[in-house]
């Protein structure tokens, strides 16, 4: 993984000091408290920067659309892998009914003329209708 | 009703908003209330208008966030603590699933950060509205932190009828009432994990990536509708190729050509 990786490899070692491959161990060998201190200052990087830069930076700026392109982006493909390959509890149900609930709610989504908190619920009561369905052994 | 649309133009627009505001506000201000209650019933307005739609989002979502961490098998004050400190959903969810899948502890850091990407857009619009406020300047380093996609629409939707000092305590009452919404998700959700049958249980944190679906998909904006669509498409097959390391690269190359589509669009146009 390192050696595919140059930049991260330096990063990497100009943090450790080029001592112990610490950030390359796995999260389990940490405590998790330091690990959720380290998440939260990797969230606050971005509100600080933004803050920092907030009152000189020009806001319609081609770098930044392109910024915000990319945590787009980012969040999109999370979703999309949550939900056809997810980790964890949701591992333990089907991907047809994860799907067939998204389908479902995003249909009412659109009929009520992109309506958040209607396509949500919707989804969510397909999928548990679903999921109860299949623990009762009616499908 | 479209209290969550949020898209490339809008922070453009709310910071063009801004530059208006600023030359009427020294007129609007009002002479006759005195700081002190002026900013206590700014803070119960915040409050009361965030205990709405967006408060119970912010519940329901962390309902699920909170069954997540309980079925990681980590303790509840952590549950709290990061619900807390990243305050930022997608985040908080690719913690808990680095967790879970015993990754490396510099590409959770980086999963976590990439995936609470949008604070740097979201941020560089909001913190301008605090510019006509000397006490709301100085503390735009701690509302940054109070801010989610929540807080911040909630704020930019009210600022022409605020005047800048106004500002900070309704964001603080608004960003309050979304905190604890969030807290009594996250400890509900937590607790519950445990009691509640599979079916409920597994709804719960099926939620999270749900309403972010749905908050996306209510986005108009060409260059990120595009994004989001390739980020759908490339996110999981990037998975398969490197689990750890899918979220940057999937943003970096799925961001990149919804941006560059669009301008090769607009110049079409």
């Amino acid at each position: 993984m390192a050696s595919s990786l140059g930049p991260l490899a330096i990063l990497r070692t100009a943090l450790c000091g080029g001592g112990p491959d610490m950030l390359n161990q796995s999260v389990t060998e940490w405590a998790p408290w330091t690990l959720v201190f380290l998440a939260i200052a990797g969230t606050y990087l971005w509100r600080g920067v933004g803050t920092a830069i907030a009152a000189r930076i020009d806001p319609e700026s081609e770098f930044l659309q392109w910024v915000a392109c990319v945590a787009y982006a980012a969040l999109a493909g999370l979703i999309a892998r949550i939900l056809i390959l997810p980790v964890g509890i949701l591992e333990q149900t089907e991907l047809v009914d994860r799907l067939g609930a998204t389908a479902i709610g995003f249909v009412l989504f659109f009929i009520f003329r992109r309506h958040v908190g209607i396509g949500t619920l919707s989804a969510a009561s397909v999928f548990m209708a679903l999921v109860w369905a299949r623990g009762e052994g009616i499908i | 009703m479209h209290y969550l649309y949020w898209d490339l133009q809008s922070w453009v627009y709310w910071a063009s908003m801004f530059e208006r505001l600023i030359e009427g506000v020294s007129i609007s201000e009002s002479p006759h209330l005195t700081p002190e209650i002026d900013s206590s019933s700014m803070f119960r307005l915040g409050m009361i208008e965030g205990f709405s739609l967006p408060a119970f989002m912010v519940a329901a979502s962390m309902i699920g966030y909170g069954a997540l961490v309980q079925s990681a098998g980590l303790s509840l004050s952590l549950a709290i603590v990061s619900t807390v400190g990243i305050w930022g959903l997608p985040g908080q969810v690719a913690f808990i699933e680095y967790m879970l899948l015993g990754a490396p502890v510099l590409s959770m850091l980086i999963a976590v950060s990439m995936a609470n990407m949008r604070f740097l857009p979201m941020s560089l619009s909001l913190i301008p509205m605090f510019r006509g406020s000397e006490s709301g300047w100085r503390l735009r380093y701690f509302w940054v932190q109070l801010m989610s996609v929540n807080t911040w629409v909630g704020l930019l939707r009210k600022v022409p009828e605020l005047t800048p000092d106004q500002r900070g305590p309704y964001y603080a009452g608004f960003a309050t009432i979304c905190l604890i919404c969030g807290i009594a998700g996250t400890t509900t959700g937590y607790i519950l994990a445990d009691t509640l049958p599979f079916y409920v249980t597994v709804t719960m944190v099926f939620i999270n990536p749900i309403y972010f679906a749905f908050v996306f998909a209510a986005m108009r904006a060409r260059a990120g509708m595009m994004a989001l669509i390739a980020g759908a498409i490339t996110g999981p097959p990037l998975y398969l190729l490197s689990p750890e390391w899918s979220l940057p690269i999937c943003g970096v190359i799925a961001g990149s050509i919804g941006y560059f589509a669009d301008r090769i669009m607009r110049r079409g146009a």
